[in-house]
């Protein structure tokens, strides 16, 4: 049996529709890297995704056509992703009274009512 | 821009040269799209097919400024004798060592290519060459890492590597066929010469091979595909283009 | 491109929320209601896990089957313009694929498996794409209004509670945008072309309306299955409802170029302001989904063909000091 494909590809690559997949193996894949992106120069890298790749090298080529194909960027950087150290999101209370340190909140410094009371005072 | 009458044939016959191998051989490379080895080797790969066939709709450009008809009929309506194309880009897409062997062949002579033309008297040409530097620069890139990991990676990458090596090889010499107007093209500062463009390029990838533990054969050894650049194809370029033109030739004034 | 993930109406509601620890799960659900995003190692039941890994790799392997429909004119595309297109388009799903298959990963299923699973016929696609695209307008019909179709699902998706494929789905839908334009702009050439291009758009037009409506999947009556899979984000709108938001944007448009839709039943109800037609045959659809398409056979080897082809590449480079991890997306 023979497969007659509209696609003039498929005929040319004689594909035996019977012949049995063999699976791929356990891990017969590559490692992931993460992948950040810098649009323009001046600002920050952002993770844009993942790619699967044998090395840091290819990561790059890989990378560079997977989310860099449109659009603008200036920089490309791949980490492997098994060298990523991540918070758990189960911690994620140790952010949680970030935004109350009353201290650190520059709307908290309100010195105008005393530089006018301070006047009022140097007039009389 | 001073060029003679004689210079402006010979710009022609070497823009059609260019244009046909980036056309046929991203036609070629573009087949890969949906069925490469693995989802971003495909997607990279596209590109560059992509990029090829864009380049050589800018070649068709300039050449349509120069007098000849628009780039849709350029590409789709001549035949093979029509074509100046080599051998090397003509070839059906084989195993993914072909193809990655001739994108390696084929790439690093068009970076040396158009770094040549950059400094090209024909500024339309050189316009062309400046803005393309950078796809050109991650196509050899992408080659040249590729080829460096795949070489001696494992006993089978290697057989497979040498092997599509030597079946490229030939062809890739016939890149550099010479052409009739060589020496017009060099006196008026247009473009320096097949010669000159093959030795920088066989200077270029003999140590990457080497290096990723290919063995390039000894160039006396070994006779050029030639012919391709006066009209004399392999059997594989005619199928192709009727392929490539049958929805076109349906109706060759209608719009699509 | 994607239609809906096909829940089998035959199958017995799974046990949603039973063995699950009630306080986390309070907490779950508490945070999904919040229109808050859950993250690939955050605490989630396992039927969520599970009905998102379906649901996510059924995306995915819809995108990277449903390259070899359009792919099938990749060769032919009549000049530079839609040659251009047409690949960087087909080039797009391939990208599509690798996204999806991402996002699933961060569930715990790895991509090869994912595609042993494809393979084997153990998981499913996108059932429109085991239709063949026999002419050069089958391609432009598939880039509208498959396009258009994928997107109603797929802005309605973005909206869902998994971070991952949240995020993947926002960068698709922004692609997605470029297919549709290209599709409509297509589809327009055609139809307002030579009487010869005319036909072939009608002609494709007419094959493809069946596939169509059968996209969305049937209507899915609501069991404590969806209702769950709704509260929890994962199902984002149902079935028929995508169904006539599609209907509603896009026959006005085939309309008012001409064409004819092979449906004497399909009109808008003016009182109701839903959308009549003809029932779909869902006995052919679910032939189709169970490996007897005009297709199947073929999608399936090619893609086989292909893994099998690029092994060799994989292989060679693998090592055993880089060993594979989930990876964050």
């Amino acid at each position: 049996m023979k497969i007659n494909s509209i696609d003039p590809r498929v005929n040319r690559s004689k594909i035996d529709p019977e012949k049995k997949f063999e699976e791929a193996k356990e891990l017969d894949q590559w490692q992931t890297f993460e992948v950040f992106q810098q649009i323009k120069r001046g600002m920050h890298h952002q993770h844009v995704g993942c790619v699967h790749a044998p090395s840091p090298e290819i990561a790059f080529l890989f990378a560079k056509e997977q989310y860099a194909r449109r659009g603008q960027c200036v920089n490309i950087w791949v980490v492997k992703s098994s060298d990523v150290f991540a918070t758990e999101y189960e911690d994620a209370d140790i952010f949680d009274s970030a935004p109350e340190k009353f201290h650190r909140d520059p709307s908290t410094y309100k010195v105008m009512d005393r530089i006018q009371a301070f006047k009022e005072r140097q007039k009389s | 821009m001073n060029i003679s009458e004689k210079g402006f044939f010979a710009i022609k016959e070497m823009l059609y040269k260019i244009a046909d191998d980036q056309l046929i051989l991203g036609h070629r490379n573009s087949e890969w799209t949906g069925l490469g080895p693995v989802l971003e080797e495909d997607i990279a790969f596209s590109s560059m097919a992509q990029d090829k066939i864009g380049h050589s709709l800018a070649m068709y450009e300039i050449l349509s400024q120069m007098g000849e008809s628009d780039p849709d009929t350029i590409a789709f309506m001549r035949n093979d004798d029509q074509f100046h194309c080599c051998h090397l880009v003509e070839y059906p897409i084989g195993e993914y060592e072909f193809s990655l062997m001739r994108h390696f062949f084929f790439d690093m002579a068009e970076a040396i290519r158009f770094e040549m033309l950059a400094n090209s008297t024909f500024e339309p040409l050189a316009m062309v060459a400046r803005k393309i530097k950078g796809e050109i620069k991650y196509h050899t890139m992408h080659a040249q890492i590729w080829i460096n990991q795949l070489g001696a990676a494992t006993e089978e990458s290697n057989l497979r590597m040498q092997k599509a090596l030597n079946e490229t090889f030939p062809l890739a010499l016939g890149i550099f066929e010479p052409g009739t107007h060589e020496e017009i093209l060099a006196e008026e500062g247009i473009f320096e010469g097949e010669k000159a463009l093959q030795d920088k390029w066989l200077q270029l990838v003999t140590p990457i091979l080497e290096k990723a533990g290919l063995q390039v054969p000894s160039i006396s050894s070994i006779t050029p595909s030639y012919g391709g650049r006066f009209g004399s194809h392999t059997p594989h370029l005619q199928p192709m283009l009727e392929e490539m033109t049958e929805v076109f030739r349906i109706d060759p004034s209608a719009e699509w | 491109m994607y239609g809906n993930a096909y829940i089998d109406p035959s199958l017995a509601p799974n046990k949603l929320t039973q063995d699950e620890d009630p306080i986390k799960l309070a907490e779950f659900e508490a945070r999904i209601a919040a229109g808050d995003k859950i993250e690939p190692k955050d605490w989630m039941p396992t039927e969520y896990r599970k009905q998102l890994i379906r649901m996510i790799e059924q995306h995915a392997h819809s995108e990277i089957i449903g390259s070899l429909p359009e792919g099938t004119w990749i060769t032919r595309a009549p000049g530079f313009r839609r040659k251009l297109a047409l690949i960087a388009k087909v080039q797009d799903e391939v990208g599509h694929a690798q996204l999806l298959y991402s996002a699933a990963e961060t569930l715990g299923k790895p991509r090869e498996e994912m595609i042993n699973d494809l393979i084997s016929g153990k998981s499913k696609y996108s059932n429109v794409f085991n239709y063949p695209a026999i002419t050069w307008a089958d391609t432009a019909v598939i880039a509208w209004l498959i396009d258009a179709g994928a997107i109603v699902n797929q802005l309605a998706n973005s909206k869902g509670s998994y971070g991952p494929y949240v995020r993947a789905l926002d960068r698709i839908c922004a692609e997605e945008s470029f297919h549709l334009k290209y599709g409509h702009d297509n589809v327009v050439y055609l139809a307002t072309g030579t009487p010869k291009q005319r036909q072939m758009v009608q002609e494709a037009l007419t094959r493809w309306w069946p596939p169509i409506m059968h996209f969305f999947g049937p209507s899915d009556k609501i069991s404590v299955h969806t209702e769950t899979l709704m509260k929890w984000k994962v199902k984002m709108a149902s079935n028929d409802d995508m169904r006539q938001t599609f209907l509603n944007m896009y026959v006005p448009k085939i309309w008012d170029l001409g064409l004819v839709l092979p449906d004497p039943n399909l009109k808008k109800n003016t009182e109701t302001g839903l959308w009549e037609y003809t029932e779909p045959d869902w006995e052919e659809f679910k032939r189709v989904i169970n490996g007897d398409g005009p297709c199947n056979a073929e999608r399936l080897a090619v893609r086989r063909q292909a893994e099998e082809k690029g092994r060799w590449v994989r292989q060679a480079l693998l090592s055993k000091d880089s060993r594979y991890v989930t990876p964050l997306v």
